[in-house]
């Protein structure tokens, strides 16, 4: 892991160093850094989950046909994976190689932080360029706060304004990855037999638990990695968006958007051949068109929402 | 129930994980321990995490205590009570600086919680368990003067430069803050009536110890995590910038040395030689010429840091690293000291070895010392060493 957390830890102090010993800064550049260093991996975890959602009424119907014959099922599965030219470790991979790699960034920013003997001296040998020690401890105070420290609710006085910020960053904190999960997550599609959509409810559970979740981590660790995760969760929401994905409209329930649930069909197309991402089709005009594994939710004047047409393949 | 055990395991694998990843390589311990003498005969006083211990530097057993006649005190089950002073009732403490005596019945102890505790010392007990509320943390050692007219304790503050209280009733005479503050990890040296106070700002500061009036300060591009070293008339210490210092008692740096690491223990100089360790793990022997520090030597001697000051006595020195081994190197030559066997004098210990090294005085001039490495691993708290061999003679253990 060192080999990760070093350099973090170094870049970390360094931008510090850069940035007038502005701490909040360094930290949000860092995670800008960071977040577009792992961006391929990003769009490509997010593409293959959408394509998957994509699948999801498909392979119910699959699981319900070969309940009682798991090998079929499975080459089942392969093969409508294969037809549809989707890798079923499109998502888990990019995942898996970005887990060590966020891991490391905020251990980064609380290794930094140091504030203790044991701290610092542990934060000695992981700085890899030998000027930086010059600017060691490094300035933790901000705006009266201790962002080394987890955030003391019961200093909180309406007569100093400045108190009340611990407060504000944790509803951030839980705001932005609300809004990040929802961002991220495609409308759930739902069964044609009507019946309530497991993979839909698990994930209107994971909507509620994870900002829950995130805003905990803020109550109980450093008031740094609470600025890391609003950074971050604003990135990715930043990323998603310039990615022409994000559908505030649909989120916030702008004009009834949100009312009617899209009824989406699948919208991706068979290949030819073993294939590992999905497929984007090119227009006649040769602009790139989203990916027909994405759902695409028109909306009409009245502000009702319509399904696209769904491919006809066989 | 199949999606509520599912939710419940992505959510405790996702709580698992990043509790994980926040704590892990991250220190439970804020600090090491403090390992001094204390009394006559004297007794071993060791500091550290939840507990104040003293022990007999001879088997390094815990002190019994003593009733008024002199009997050993027993506890409801008949046992001997020992000196062991751990948190108060009701609320954790972690003891990292040295106690200091302020009479014969009566200790104080600063603790990292922003408190000073009265200790009772016959009993090894805290009887007025609200303590003195202080400004900040203490990490470094207090240090109390021990000449009469001196009506201050100073207690430095890790997080908030250096309080002055009175004796009397431990109220506040003065705070002094540095400039920007960051706090004062070490004890302040008291030359003359000038405090002399080593900041983790990178600035040494000179003040009047009795007003706490800056008289002068000094940047020396680094953080001050020691005590300056008093000797020759000038003031050694060295800095996480790499660099050791010697700075005259009016604040003028008078001469310097470049080092491959960060010095963080306090220089030992003997006669007109000074010893330094930095976190590199090397050691240095640098001749004080006046304008200049000059190498004599320079090792590297161990695989990891080198925290503690170096430890001099006679043609020895003796320092402990975070590699967990403690190595005994010749002070004329700087290289190994070898056994009777020919191999050099190498003693490896279950812990990081952080804390300055204490030599347990004897009276018999023919008698080989005893020398006490302190450890931050709880098997291994305190171990007693013959200083010319090295044989291991006791292990205090937690």
């Amino acid at each position: 892991m060192d080999f990760i957390l070093n350099p973090f830890v170094t870049l970390l102090t360094f931008l510090y160093s850069v940035f007038n010993h502005d701490m909040v800064l360094a930290i949000i550049v860092f995670t800008v850094l960071v977040r577009l260093l792992t961006f391929p991996l990003t769009a490509q975890q997010q593409r293959s989950s959408a394509a998957m959602q994509q699948l999801q009424p498909e392979l119910k119907k699959m699981q319900e046909k070969y309940k009682n014959d798991r090998e079929k099922l499975a080459q089942e599965q392969m093969r409508l994976y294969r037809e549809y030219g989707i890798n079923p470790l499109g998502g888990c991979l990019p995942m898996v190689i970005q887990f060590p790699i966020f891991i490391a960034l905020y251990q980064a920013i609380i290794i930094s932080l140091a504030t203790t003997p044991l701290q610092i001296l542990n934060l000695s040998n992981r700085l890899l360029i030998p000027g930086l020690s010059s600017v060691i401890p490094l300035e933790n105070i901000w705006l009266g706060m201790n962002l080394a420290v987890a955030p003391n609710l019961g200093s909180i006085s309406l007569s100093n304004p400045l108190t009340i910020i611990p407060i504000v960053l944790i509803v951030l904190v839980v705001f932005t990855t609300w809004l990040q999960f929802k961002v991220t997550t495609p409308p759930q599609v739902p069964s044609d037999d009507g019946k309530p959509n497991q993979a839909a409810a698990m994930s209107q559970s994971m909507g509620t638990i994870m900002p829950l979740m995130y805003g905990f981590f803020a109550l109980s660790f450093s008031i740094g990695l609470s600025l890391y995760f609003i950074a971050s969760n604003t990135i990715g929401i930043i990323q998603y968006a310039l990615m022409g994905k994000a559908d505030f409209r649909r989120i916030f329930n702008i004009n009834g958007a949100a009312s009617k649930p899209p009824v989406v069909k699948p919208a991706l197309t068979k290949v030819e051949g073993k294939a590992s991402k999905p497929v984007v089709k090119r227009t006649n005009s040769g602009d790139k068109a989203a990916p027909k594994s994405d759902p695409v939710v028109k909306r009409t004047n009245s502000g009702d929402t319509t399904a696209p047409k769904a491919d006809k393949a066989k | 129930m199949v999606l509520l055990r599912r939710l419940l395991t992505y959510g405790a694998v996702v709580v698992v994980s990043l509790m994980a990843a926040a704590c892990a390589s991250l220190p439970t311990e804020s600090s090491w321990g403090d390992v001094s003498l204390i009394g006559s005969p004297a007794k071993i006083l060791f500091s550290f995490s939840d507990r104040i211990v003293q022990l007999d530097p001879t088997d390094g057993k815990p002190v019994k205590l003593l009733d008024t006649d002199g009997k050993v005190r027993v506890d409801d089950s008949g046992n001997p009570r020992t000196w062991v002073l751990l948190s108060p009732t009701g609320t954790t403490v972690h003891y990292y600086a040295r106690p200091i005596q302020t009479d014969d019945q009566t200790l104080i102890a600063g603790v990292y919680e922003d408190k000073l505790f009265q200790v009772d010392a016959a009993a090894a007990r805290i009887d007025k368990t609200e303590g003195i509320v202080l400004p900040g943390h203490v990490l470094g050692n207090p240090l109390l003067p021990a000449a009469p007219n001196d009506q201050l304790l100073y207690v430095p503050l890790s997080d908030n430069g250096l309080v002055a209280l009175k004796k009397t009733d431990f109220s506040q005479a003065w705070q002094f803050k540095g400039d920007g503050g960051k706090g004062v990890w070490s004890q302040p040296l008291l030359v003359d009536g000038t405090l002399y106070v080593s900041a983790m700002n990178h600035f040494l500061f000179a003040l009047d110890a009795q007003t706490g009036t800056e008289k002068w300060k000094v940047e020396l591009n680094g953080a001050l995590a020691s005590t300056p070293t008093y000797a020759n008339g000038a003031l050694y210490v060295g800095s996480f910038g790499h660099e050791v210092y010697k700075v005259g008692l009016d604040g003028t740096i008078a001469a310097q040395y470049a080092t491959s690491d960060w010095v963080w223990g306090a220089p030992t100089v003997v006669d007109n030689m000074v010893y330094v360790t930095d976190l590199g793990g090397n050691v240095y022997a640098l001749k004080d010429s006046g304008s200049s520090l000059d190498p004599v030597w320079t090792r590297k001697v161990a695989s990891a840091a080198i925290r503690m000051s170096p430890f001099v006595n006679g043609d020895t020195i003796v320092v402990g690293s975070r590699d967990h081994n403690v190595y005994w190197i010749s002070r004329t030559t700087g290289d190994a000291i070898n056994d009777s066997g020919g191999k050099p004098i190498t003693r490896a210990m279950n812990g990081e070895v952080l804390s300055n090294i204490l030599l347990i005085p004897t009276t018999d001039a023919n008698a080989d010392p005893t020398i006490i490495v302190s450890t931050i691993d709880k098997s291994e708290l305190l171990v007693a060493f013959s200083l010319s061999t090295g044989e291991r003679r006791w292990v205090y253990s937690s």
